[in-house]
């Protein structure tokens, strides 16, 4: 059997092994355009400190003359948690597949028999192991201005930061096709959607500082109830929380949340795929 | 023999550099409404977090801490100076690395002029842009939160804000020598920009920092311009007591940094020339 009858074989074209294969090439192909940045891994670090002491030192402008702040760290902490995740899925994902339309290479993956969904998937799994660092320093530098965290609950914390991740995966899928079908506006509107989910998702203060009005949006938004799970969740559920919903209905909230949305925003990446492939619109930008 | 260029028309340089800047963002009408919805976020945060922590508390614990009990004011000034100081460093510190991408920085080097005025060209389309989405944010987001945007002494704080901008653009060059450098722009403007907003206490009076840090964050102008404003408008108390003498400070600055500014960016520039050349990237 001649090399190119080895690589065209079915098993290696097709099922669970060649999409692992495909999805650890690809993701290896990223983290070697990552390592080609080092300063970009000094400023985010940089940068995740600076954001934090700029939270940390607002909210303890607040604070009682004995310093006591209230609930503060840890709303601030967790939510910012989940904030840079879902940052970082909503960018990376959509400005990924820009970036190969930009350099002439979309077409080219296109062409390949590779898995389109082992394409999505290894634009973000780097970020996700770095992000989770980052995460880790950003509670330790935390831990380092107001004492120690509230830190409750860590297995339930674990399993709805993981199904509010899934479910931000989704929506960094769906958002990657309507990076395809906007091209260049895509970057604003995930600016705008970036911000708009800041503040209806409440990653950095409580619901509860919310208008009724916008409150009652967030009620709508599945990404809210995982951060407001995880959050009390972390904090052992202090008087008024969580605010949304009881935590067994959040738990169910963000288990759907975290199970299905990555299957719709992957048929909408894929819908939207088919439309630029039809339209010949891929490879324009 | 090439006559040396007159001041009309190193003027014009810097106003045509200014209008092209000008008319190329004015395609970009979303970008246009981010930059006004970015300082109103950035300042309903902390607002939301004080109201929800502090409750009943928030404006008497906020006037003990910072001054001032206008707390949504304290914060929607901080976050509108942010997009003044965030836009210099984006748009003057990237600048270089703008005309590598779009392949226009060769082009720029072979016109018989020298960069400081194309760079002055930039920082006034900087200025422009970011007091526009800067004040328009100011006004938006005091009528959200219910501020008075016209109190205190307005002419003063604008004062502040207009000489706290030449210093602010000198160093500017000093961070575009440095991405001149290094090259991975992005991340450094990133970090530029949140470490700035620590530094110049975008939402905290620099008095919460332990003395090093404060001595670090006071030799730095954007420090002065926010607080110069904040006590212009809110009457939250200058660094030395009375308006002119921080307004003095903030002139020194701004003999200084221009210079020290053009003098590290045009020894970067000559050294990059000479040995790799300025349109790699």
């Amino acid at each position: 059997m001649t090399a190119i009858e080895r690589a065209a074989s079915p098993s290696r074209l097709t099922g669970a092994a060649a999409l692992f294969s495909s999805l650890l090439a690809m993701a290896r192909k990223e983290f070697t355009i990552m390592t080609r940045y080092p300063v970009e891994f000094v400023a985010s670090f940089g940068q995740v400190f600076a954001l934090v002491a700029i939270f940390t030192l607002a909210g303890l402008t607040f604070a009682d003359a004995s310093g006591e702040g209230g609930n503060f760290g840890g709303v601030v902490i967790y939510g910012f948690i989940l904030f840079m995740f879902l940052s970082d899925t909503l960018w990376t994902i959509g400005y990924n597949i820009r970036r190969e339309q930009k350099q002439g290479t979309l077409e080219a993956l296109y062409l390949s028999p590779a898995s389109k969904f082992a394409s999505l998937v290894s634009r973000v799994s780097n970020n996700l192991i770095w992000t989770s660092l980052l995460s880790l320093a950003g509670v330790g530098l935390m831990t380092a201005l107001v004492g120690k965290l509230p830190f409750a609950n860590p297995a339930l914390g674990l399993y709805l930061l993981g199904l509010s991740l899934s479910g931000t995966f989704g929506i960094g899928f769906a958002f990657a096709a309507i990076t395809l079908r906007v091209k260049e506006t895509g970057e604003t509107l995930a600016n705008v959607l970036q911000f708009v989910l800041l503040i209806l998702c409440a990653n950095f203060f409580p619901f509860a500082a919310l208008p009724a009005g916008l409150r009652a949006i967030s009620r709508v938004i599945p990404l809210a109830y995982g951060v407001d799970a995880f959050r009390s969740t972390l904090m052992g559920y202090p008087e008024g929380f969580p605010e949304l919903a009881s935590i067994g209905v959040e738990i169910v909230i963000v288990t759907v949340f975290g199970l299905l949305m990555p299957l719709i925003g992957y048929w909408a990446y894929r819908v939207a795929e088919d439309h630029e492939r039809r339209s010949g619109g891929l490879s324009e930008y | 023999m090439i006559a040396e260029a007159s001041l009309g028309s190193k003027l014009s340089i810097v106003l045509a550099t200014a209008r092209m800047r000008m008319l190329n963002v004015s395609r970009y009408k979303g970008q246009l409404f981010v930059e006004i919805l970015i300082p109103i976020v950035f300042a309903a945060m902390p607002i939301l977090l004080g109201r929800a922590t502090g409750g009943a508390a928030a404006e008497a614990n906020f006037l003990r801490n910072t001054g001032t009990a206008n707390y949504p004011a304290f914060m929607l000034i901080g976050s509108s100076t942010f997009i003044i100081v965030t836009f210099a460093f984006w748009l003057v510190g990237y600048w270089i690395r703008f005309e590598q991408e779009t392949g226009t920085l060769e082009a720029i080097y072979l016109t018989p002029t020298s960069r400081v005025w194309n760079a002055a060209g930039i920082a006034l389309y900087s200025a422009i842009r970011s007091m526009i989405s800067g004040s328009v944010a100011y006004l938006i987001g005091s009528l959200i939160f219910g501020v008075n945007p016209l109190q205190g002494q307005l002419l003063l704080a604008l004062a502040f804000i207009l000489v706290g901008l030449v210093p602010l653009f000198g160093m500017t060059l000093l961070f575009g020598a440095l991405v001149m450098k290094v090259k991975e722009a992005n991340s450094l403007v990133n970090l530029m920009q949140w470490t700035v907003s620590l530094l110049m206490g975008v939402f905290f009076p620099v008095a919460v920092f332990p003395p090093l840090m404060r001595l670090l964050a006071l030799a730095f102008p954007p420090t002065w311009m926010v607080n110069g404003v904040r006590s212009a408008l809110l009457g939250v108390g200058y660094f030395f007591g009375e308006w002119y003498l921080d307004l003095a400070v903030l002139w020194g600055f701004l003999l200084i940094a221009p210079l020290l500014g053009f003098w590290v960016f045009s020894g970067m520039e000559r050294n990059i020339r000479r040995r790799e050349g300025v349109g790699e990237y």
